[in-house]
């Protein structure tokens, strides 16, 4: 308090700042401290940009060098030269946006025109090995081996003790007896013309060795010996061989033969697929399965409707609540209107996970604060009830949402010039006429872009619905569970996650058209505020 | 001071950037385990655990250490997303080698080849058999059992001190007799909990799936039929006599018995040592049966797995089959985390009654089935069993639709 | 301010009710139902063991066991760390997001009209798939500058900077828009160039919307748990919200005391701030020097 009475005066006067600005500061003596502060900054972003892209050729992450070159070219440019004034203000910002939203976005068009998701999750390489490691079996019966790992000039050699027997081989000799070796514990410590590997010696090639198959005889048919600890040994047989000549497996026991398919799996000729698969572009599959996709159809419609009344009523109650309280407490005759307004803030100062659960806790039909203390013991179904249900998450939304519009209602009015506001009073105009005449359309001009942007917010507010109710209470016998108060998106959801087998390929194309329904909404709402033709 | 903002942001920032850049340095040089001495480095393996494992994974980790020489960075993960991480973290190969979790997640995780499997050898016969169960799929091991638990009926000793029931009925009225406002406790919520009603279901002869001989599970699915049906009016009469509710949901029912409002209720060891330390005297049950044949909980397994890309294969399956199998291991596991060993010989030492009530409970259950499609399944499960239990459905024809439902679900996947 | 309320005469009785008096019931309504759902929440701090919304019948217990439990599990470090993140990308989001609605209103460029919508339209695609693609992102980023990868909480701030021009840059453009030209053009004719007017002229007359734009972006990321739990996995350097998250992310093993107390302290910061940031946010002297 003390500090703003001492500071007010110098900032009162209506054309103080531009005098000022002369005054305080020589402007040549500024335009150098400026020029200078840019020329340390750009030049600090260059030295950046420029370890950056040494760094990247080193790494060989050619996007990045490509980004990496053309940021810095553009911010030089943008700084030194002086026709891209606006581009001054607007490159920091959009930097980050490019490299952080911008590539969210284009990784989600890039999915939805892929099979990703459960069973299609990497690239064919790892299916492949993937396969190959699921498809080797222990030979039923075979003993274990106590393992010793050898080295021989860089080759890789296994020694085991069979029956007190000691045998030795690698990759390319079968195992054979050595009888000149030492076995100690059960185990064998050394063969003459071998190195003994120990625990550190092995743990500097684990893949080598995991990876190393020594036939168990002269017989293929009778498997190999392999590790996966380095001193235990099976033998095993692969069920599934892959070929890289012709890239299939064929079964060993059946001698079927699985190709590679357009699908992004191993298929035999019966159709039968092996998992997993890889990644494979589906072009616009994703986006026609909305059309093809009974489960979808369902209720769609009644889905739908509940959705543009959730957000619509989730945006116009909260923001008539926090504009009527930023009205209210707008007025400097109010004693503690410092402490009123920050506890006001209080629900969106409190994670909405918390939130959530404490609302579904005070809304339980028989133990809830609402029911038992507030009515009473009434027995009303506030989350069992469908349109309960709905009312109950508008309700917790606005619980939720309204510190948001306050805040920003808040800061809004500050721009409506107070005496504007004084001079229509004092020509009779009452509070409400003042309200609707001129206090809300200037607000709405700040405002206004925040009101879609809430509006899609809320379109998409999977969370609140997912916490809260879980989107139920649900539809009895349809194909998908969801329920009355489910949204789009957490219908999305239900369908392309909740069958056990995620698949965001068709996730993505759906919250994409679901973007595009919004983003177009959106578009037209914001070409109709006046935002953008002001001034 | 109004007229310095920009100046002072400035400068906040650049101080703050500069923090945040010299504090970004430190990381993961402090993984739990602490360097051993005695032996010498052999390599790092990095470990997830899930948050309620990590304290439990802290010692007996650096026990390990200590004895191999192999670091291990125990890396901490919410419950709720480690195994979505895993799947998608491990083609990138930055996931871990070794990963410590609930079995369930298995089917996706071999469908999505991100787990390779692990051959026990003999250490196989050390385990229980539902333990094993639970880290295998389509008939290949692919990790070590570390704990199990189950739910089972828990009794407040100060309202009944004897419970002569046989039958869930006889429950009931033994339980509406101490006079209280609930007699048996089983935790609901607005979509059900077909997990703490499986008991109830089994003993109706109507588990999930239909199971082979060494308790792995088939795909034909077993809850339909006259068995199901019976089950789903069963169900309908708890709902109507109000003995299931809605309302009663985790946190209803747990401070309710906590409160002493209830003489039973049907939890697992999560909840009975908030019992304990609140100095409440209870005991653990089977849960009696309401069908005639046994009522079976679903049995949970936590089992340590590794990655198919981890780059440490031989030192990963040294911690996890050679160390985190053993007896001793598994001796501090449970002195550490108080849950119910894998190892058959850590369990039998296990004096604790009320563990050792949750191990006789579910000494015949089965393992929760793993398959990818299981999300489907409890989805229309619990949907169907709440509409049942609030009336909203004729049982017997809910059911069936149920049934059909997810059968496609399981047929799809 | 304060001289303003001496001149006011002090009002008295019925008059007093309905100019004064019942904002003051409106605001302890509000009060009363912004608290009601947080006492279950500040009863459970205090109740080690307890449930979070099992029973009515709250602070039957009155245990501190929950908040210094907090402290051995690294609660404080998560705190240093969420102020520091929240505040860094705070300030940067004010900063660029005034320096955009600068560009936006003073300046008519091409791509003007287009920007602005692309802008809002941005910050409306769907961010489901946003966890494995910053992943991926800080991945490779991570490679270059390790600074900023995964792990690193400089690379989390650089994550929340890439939301700094979205909505709130429109809450500004709009507030900026108010701002008669007029005082430009004179400091112009006096010889500013457009950096001093932006930073001499421009900021100072809207601290509000900047106080207001800075306050949303820090509870924004205050309580983003999304992200940064993709971004951060070693527990020292938790956000608090990331921290909170992992608590109650186990259904059945929730630690719901914890989580509680946790969440009682974590508002603190905020409403704190809210308080200090009023001086700004409703000068009542903005309104007078904007007159032009």
């Amino acid at each position: 308090m003390t500090d703003q009475k001492i500071e007010a005066p110098p900032v009162t006067p209506d054309t103080a700042p531009p005098r000022r600005v002369r005054g305080d500061d020589s402007h040549a003596r500024n335009f150098s401290a400026g020029f200078v502060v840019k020329l340390v900054l750009v030049g600090l972003v260059d030295a950046l940009g420029v370890y950056g892209i040494l760094t990247a050729l080193a790494v060989q992450s050619w996007a990045i060098v490509a980004f990496l070159v053309l940021a810095l070219v553009v911010v030089n440019w943008v700084y030194f030269s002086r026709r891209a004034v606006p581009g001054k203000y607007l490159v920091p910002g959009l930097l980050f946006l490019l490299v952080y939203q911008l590539f969210v976005m284009a990784y989600t068009g890039y999915v939805a025109f892929t099979n990703y998701g459960d069973g299609h999750n990497s690239d064919k390489a790892d299916a492949i090995e993937a396969i190959s490691i699921q498809n080797e079996t222990r030979v039923e019966g075979s003993p274990t081996l106590p393992l010793t790992v050898l080295n021989q000039d860089g080759e890789l050699g296994f020694a085991i003790v069979q029956d007190g027997d000691v045998q030795v081989g690698s990759a390319e000799e079968p195992f054979a007896p050595a009888d000149d070796a030492t076995v100690e514990g059960g185990k064998v410590t050394a063969v003459p013309g071998w190195e003994v590997l120990g625990f550190a010696q092995i743990a500097q090639q684990q893949d080598a060795i995991t990876t190393l198959r020594v036939p168990f005889s002269d017989d293929p048919s009778e498997g190999s010996v392999r590790t996966q600890d380095g001193s235990t040994g099976y033998v095993y047989e692969s069920t599934l061989e892959y070929d890289a000549a012709t890239d299939t497996f064929t079964d060993a026991a059946t001698g079927e033969t699985y190709t590679p398919a357009d699908s992004g799996n191993f298929v035999s000729e019966d159709g039968d697929v092996l998992t997993p698969g890889w990644r494979v572009g589906v072009g616009f599959d994703n986006f026609t399965k909305v059309f093809t996709d009974s489960r979808l159809a369902g209720p769609f419609a009644q889905i739908t409707v509940w959705t543009f009344a959730f957000a619509f009523l989730s945006v116009l109650t909260t923001f008539a609540l926090g504009l009527f309280l930023a009205i209210v407490f707008n007025d400097n005759r109010i004693r503690g209107r410092k402490i009123y307004r920050s506890l006001l803030i209080l629900p969106y100062a409190v994670p909405g996970f918390l939130s959530a659960l404490v609302w579904r806790g005070m809304l339980n039909a028989r133990f809830g604060f609402i029911n038992e203390v507030l009515l009473g013991g009434a027995d009303i179904n506030w989350l069992g009830n469908p349109w309960l249900a709905k009312l109950s998450i508008l309700g917790v939304n606005l619980w939720l949402g309204f510190p948001y519009m306050f805040l920003v209602c808040t800061g809004a009015l500050q721009s409506i010039p107070a005496d504007t506001i004084e001079a229509a009073r004092i020509d009779g105009a009452g509070t409400w006429r003042v309200f609707r005449a001129m206090t809300l359309p200037l607000l709405m001009i700040s405002v206004a872009p925040l009101l879609i942007a809430s509006f899609a917010f809320n379109f998409n507010n999977f969370t609140l619905i997912y916490m809260l109710t879980g989107g139920g209470p649900n539809f009895v016998g349809t194909p998908v569970v969801v329920g009355h108060t489910d949204i789009l998106i957490s219908m999305v959801y239900a369908v392309a996650f909740e069958s056990g087998n995620k698949q965001y390929g068709l996730a993505s194309a759906l919250s994409i058209l679901i973007f595009l329904i919004v983003g177009l909404i959106s578009f037209f709402s914001f070409r109709r505020t006046r935002t953008l033709e002001e001034i | 001071m109004r007229r310095s903002i920009p100046v002072v942001a400035a400068m906040v920032g650049l101080a703050l950037t500069l923090t945040a850049c010299s504090g970004s340095d430190d990381s993961g040089d402090d993984a739990s385990a602490a360097p051993s001495e005695s032996a010498a480095a052999t390599g790092t393996l990095t470990m997830w655990v899930d948050d309620t494992r990590i304290d439990e994974m802290k010692p007996v980790v650096a026990a390990f250490s200590e004895e191999s020489g192999v670091q291990v960075d125990l890396v901490q993960k919410p419950t709720g997303d480690i195994g979505k991480d895993f799947v998608a973290q491990v083609p990138t190969g930055e996931g871990p080698d070794v990963i410590v979790s609930a079995h369930d997640g298995l089917g996706e995780w071999v469908k999505n080849g991100v787990v390779a499997p692990v051959e026990l050898g003999d250490k196989a016969g050390d385990f229980s058999e539902s333990a094993l169960a639970g880290v295998t799929y389509d008939g290949k091991t692919y990790g070590t059992p570390i704990s199990i638990e189950n739910i089972a009926l828990v009794r407040n000793n100060a309202l009944v001190a004897e419970t002569k029931a046989t039958t869930f009925d006889e429950l009931i009225a033994e339980g509406k007799a101490a006079g209280k406002p609930f007699s048996v406790l089983i935790q609901q919520g607005e979509a059900s909990d077909p997990y703490h009603l499986y008991p109830l279901q089994t003993s109706f002869g109507a588990p999930v799936f239909e199971q082979n001989a060494d308790g792995s599970y088939t795909d034909t699915l077993a809850l339909g039929g006259p068995a199901g049906e019976a089950f789903a009016t069963y169900l309908a009469k708890l709902g109507a006599d109000k003995v299931l509710d809605l309302a009663v949901s985790g946190d209803q029912a747990k401070q309710a018995f906590l409160d002493g409002n209830a003489p039973y209720m049907i939890t697992g060891p999560w909840n009975t040592s908030a019992f304990e330390e609140a100095g409440m005297d209870i005991s653990v049950l089977p849960v009696p049966s309401a069908g005639g044949q046994p009522a079976q909980p679903f049995v949970g397994v936590q089992g340590v797995f590794v990655s198919s890309k981890s780059k440490n294969p031989v030192l990963a399956n040294e911690l996890v089959v050679n160390y985190l199998s053993t007896e001793a291991a598994q001796d501090m596991l449970y002195q550490e985390g108080g849950r119910m060993p894998a190892n058959a010989a850590s369990a039998a030492k296990v004096d604790n009654p009320i563990l050792k009530g949750f191990g006789e409970a579910g000494a015949t259950g089965a393992p929760m089935p793993a398959i990818p499609a299981m999300s489907s399944v409890w989805a229309f499960w619990g949907a169907t069993e709440a509409q049942i239990i609030s009336g909203q459905a004729e049982p017997v024809s809910a059911w069936n639709t149920m049934v059909a439902q997810i059968q496609e679900a399981v047929d799809k996947v | 301010m304060a001289r303003t309320e001496l001149e006011t005469p002090a009002l008295r009785g019925r008059r007093w009710w309905a100019e004064v008096g019942w904002r003051h019931v409106v605001g302890w309504v509000m009060i009363l139902i912004c608290v009601l759902p947080l006492v279950y929440v500040f009863s459970a701090s205090l109740n080690p063991g307890g449930t979070l919304t099992g029973s009515n019948k709250l602070f039957r217990t009155f245990d501190l066991q929950n908040y210094s439990e907090l402290f051995a599990e690294g609660y404080q470090d998560w705190f240093v760390n969420s102020i520091i993140i929240c505040t860094v990308a705070a300030l940067g989001t004010v900063l660029m997001g005034a320096a955009a609605a600068y560009a936006f209103s003073r300046f008519r460029f091409q791509g003007r009209h287009g920007g602005l919508t692309a802008l809002l339209i941005v910050q409306m695609f769907p961010q489901m798939l946003a966890f494995v693609a910053i992943f991926l992102i800080l991945l490779s980023i991570g490679d270059v500058f390790p600074a900023l990868g995964l792990n690193s909480r400089l690379g989390l701030t650089a994550v929340y900077l890439g939301g700094a021009l979205g909505v709130n840059t429109f809450l500004m453009y709009g507030f900026f828009n108010t701002v008669p030209r007029e005082l430009d053009e004179a400091a112009k004719i006096d010889g500013a160039s457009h950096a001093q007017i932006f930073w001499k002229i421009i900021l100072r007359l809207v601290a509000p919307i900047l106080a207001v734009v800075g306050l949303l972006s820090f509870i924004g990321t205050w309580s983003e748990f999304l992200v940064a739990k993709v971004v951060l996995q070693r527990q020292e350097e938790f956000t608090l919200a990331v921290g909170l998250y992992y608590w109650g992310s186990d259904e059945r093993n929730a630690q719901w005391g914890l989580f509680a107390a946790g969440a009682v302290l974590a508002a603190i910061p905020v409403v704190v701030l809210f308080l200090f940031l009023q001086k700004w946010i409703v000068s009542g002297l903005t309104a007078g020097s904007v007159k032009g």
